[in-house]
């Protein structure tokens, strides 16, 4: 187990930048996730931290030893590919023992490590088959297995459930999470799924074009994002902004009049977008509550929870209602946004009010 | 899904390949019935499918006429090195060009492929020169060098290019994170994935050198040197006219080592035909 440290680090091909100085202290024994939309540089960020990739500035420190110009396997860390990567010419019980083969381990010390390893994930039965031969959970354990075989410093895992079904990823999203608290191994882990990120992660790292936008812990991310992007991207369904004006009292977003918490006055008359999540509305008919008119356009009965598409003036957004109660679309209803979960983001740049 | 075929069109397509198998098969048959006729036979018209006559002697006078067992053993030595010299030169050539970034490595592919463009009748002479300065003329390198090292080996490195460009990056990433140098990913990893397009570099180079016969004509002038294929040309008689069914049964006996290959790696043919996108 060790620290993970990066400062400053930057990546360019040719005179595009990819990554534009990241900085991040990563704790022993934590479980990190890098998360972002396609493109945000959180998997070439993590392969620069596995030495797949070379770094154009900064430092990378693991376990407090600058590891910039050290090789993949100088580095004492595993990887899991998103593809699994496992080789198809070798048994699962080879596959698993290859990289201590490698490093001069003996072969009792091997068959013991991998028994180890394979006890741990249930592949004990599995040893003398070939990755062919596996279901994709199946090949998905034996990608872990060949990682936490050698017992590294650091995980590293890169989309690694983006080819399972959903089912599947459910429960080996929920092996990982019990695999890190079983290990306690630092872990960085990459993923676009923000339901993976919120429920494995000690901390997220919210990436977007090559910077970081928040770090915290997946809580505070979802209460307080930091910015609009960390907003809109943390939660399923996503929050509902409506672009208008700080009035005096509440908002004003296009054909509707919103309430707001009390606010310094300096923010009164200045362009911002107002931040809902979709289950901080409630449904309440009595009109001096605070309520406001909301025209239905969709209802999406989900069984625990009723998610409900509707016009907020001249805003469409989502609300989600624990109530089993009969709506339709087309009627109008009457919805009381809780005042304790508004979220002021600044018009231009996005950044956090209140 | 495949729409099945009614019994009149299954009957006509089973005929119309059994008329095109004639061209195909009709030489070899020629080449084996005939190497059991008497001389007189094999140009009786109208032509004898099966043989009327069998005279079993031309086999024997196959290996008294000239040292044939000798000659078996060069051939065979000789493709034998050649398929496997130019499987380690192909396998790492086109490991390189696929796997490592170089400076004009596209550039140097492509002027490498030019060499499949220049007939080997251009350079033989040239190559003729050099072996005899060499002092190898007259010898089996340049049945073995000139093969490892020019055309076939520029296919062969091409087939395996081909194949190395297809193979998944992360197999060798998990390689280096396992800990393994560039080499030992190519022996470890990148060489045992690769066995279809070995194999089929590996009977595309055998049956070449197998059948080479211009080389050979040009470097070899001792009999007990001669590869089949020369060795085929020498059955005549004492007005240089061809003994045939003797020069047939020895060319059958040439031809039985390229059908077992043939059956026994069938399939690794038909395999490799498809890696080179070729069509037979």
């Amino acid at each position: 187990m060790a620290e993970v440290t990066l400062s400053n680090v930057r990546k360019s091909y040719g005179a595009v930048d990819i990554i534009h100085g990241v900085d991040l202290g990563i704790n022993d024994g934590e479980f990190v996730v890098l998360v972002g939309p396609s493109g945000c540089g959180k998997s070439t960020l993590l392969r620069m931290i596995a030495g797949l990739e070379t770094i154009t500035g900064g430092d990378i420190r693991i376990g407090g030893r600058v590891v910039n110009d050290l090789d993949p396997k100088d580095r004492d860390i595993a990887m899991v590919f998103q593809n699994y990567a496992l080789y198809p010419h070798m048994t699962v019980a080879t596959n698993m023992g290859f990289s201590l083969e490698h490093r001069g381990g003996s072969k009792s010390e091997i068959a013991e490590r991998v028994k180890w390893a394979a006890d741990i994930l249930g592949l004990s039965h599995l040893l003398d088959r070939y990755p062919r031969q596996l279901s994709g959970g199946q090949r998905q354990r034996v990608a872990m297995g060949r990682a936490i075989v050698r017992n590294p410093q650091v995980f590293l895992f890169d989309e690694p459930l983006s080819n399972l079904d959903a089912k599947l990823r459910v429960v080996m999203r929920g092996e990982i999470k019990s695999l890190h608290q079983k290990l306690k191994t630092t872990t960085i882990y990459v993923t676009h799924d923000q339901v993976e990120a919120m429920t494995m992660a000690d901390k997220i790292v919210v990436l977007n074009g090559g910077r970081v936008e928040q770090i915290g812990a997946p809580l505070d991310l979802y209460d307080r994002p930091a910015n609009q992007f960390v907003a809109g991207f943390i939660g399923s369904p996503s929050m509902n902004f409506l672009t208008g004006t700080i009035t005096a009292g509440g908002f004003a977003a296009p054909g509707i009049a919103l309430p707001l918490p009390a606010l310094s006055a300096e923010l009164q008359g200045r362009k911002a977008v107002y931040g809902i999540r979709p289950e901080h509305f409630a449904l309440d008919d009595n009109p001096d509550h605070g309520g406001v008119p909301a025209e239905i356009i969709l209802v999406e009965p989900m069984g625990s929870e009723t998610q409900v598409t509707m016009k907020l003036g001249a805003t469409q957004v989502t609300g989600v209602f624990r109530e089993r109660v009969a709506l339709s679309p087309g009627a109008t209803i009457r919805v009381r946004p809780d005042l304790a979960n508004i979220h002021l983001f600044a018009a231009d740049g996005g950044q956090r009010l209140n | 899904m495949k729409a099945e075929l009614s019994p009149r069109m299954k009957t006509a397509l089973y005929g119309l390949m059994c008329v095109l198998l004639i061209p195909f098969v009709f030489p070899t048959w020629w080449m084996v019935t005939s190497s059991v006729k008497p001389i007189s036979d094999i140009f009786a018209f109208p032509p004898q499918m099966i043989p009327q006559h069998y005279d079993w002697t031309t086999y024997s006078k196959v290996f008294e006429l000239q040292p044939f067992v000798q000659q078996y053993w060069n051939s065979a030595y000789i493709a034998a090195v050649v398929t496997v010299g130019t499987m380690v030169v192909s396998s790492m050539a086109g490991y390189a060009f696929a796997r490592i970034k170089f400076p004009f490595a596209n550039t140097i592919f492509m002027i490498v492929l030019l060499g499949l463009l220049i007939p080997s009748e251009v350079t033989i002479v040239p190559l003729f020169q050099m072996f005899l300065k060499a002092g190898m003329v007259n010898t089996h390198w340049p049945l073995i060098l000139v093969p490892i090292f020019g055309a076939p080996s520029v296919f062969a490195t091409f087939v395996m290019r081909q194949f190395f460009v297809t193979l998944p990056t992360e197999l060798e990433e998990a390689a280096r994170v396992d800990g393994l140098g560039r080499f030992k990913i190519f022996r470890k990893i990148a060489l045992p994935l690769a066995k279809p397009a070995l194999a089929s570099v590996a009977i595309f180079t055998f049956l070449h050198s197998w059948n080479l016969f211009l080389e050979p004509i040009v470097f070899l002038s001792s009999a007990d040197k001669f590869t089949l294929p020369q060795a085929l040309t020498q059955y005549t008689d004492a007005y240089g006219g061809p003994m045939w069914n003797i020069q047939l049964a020895a060319a059958t006996l040439t031809a039985l080592p390229v059908l077992i290959v043939f059956i026994i790696a069938q399939k690794q043919f038909v395999e490799g035909l498809a890696h080179t996108g070729l069509k037979g």
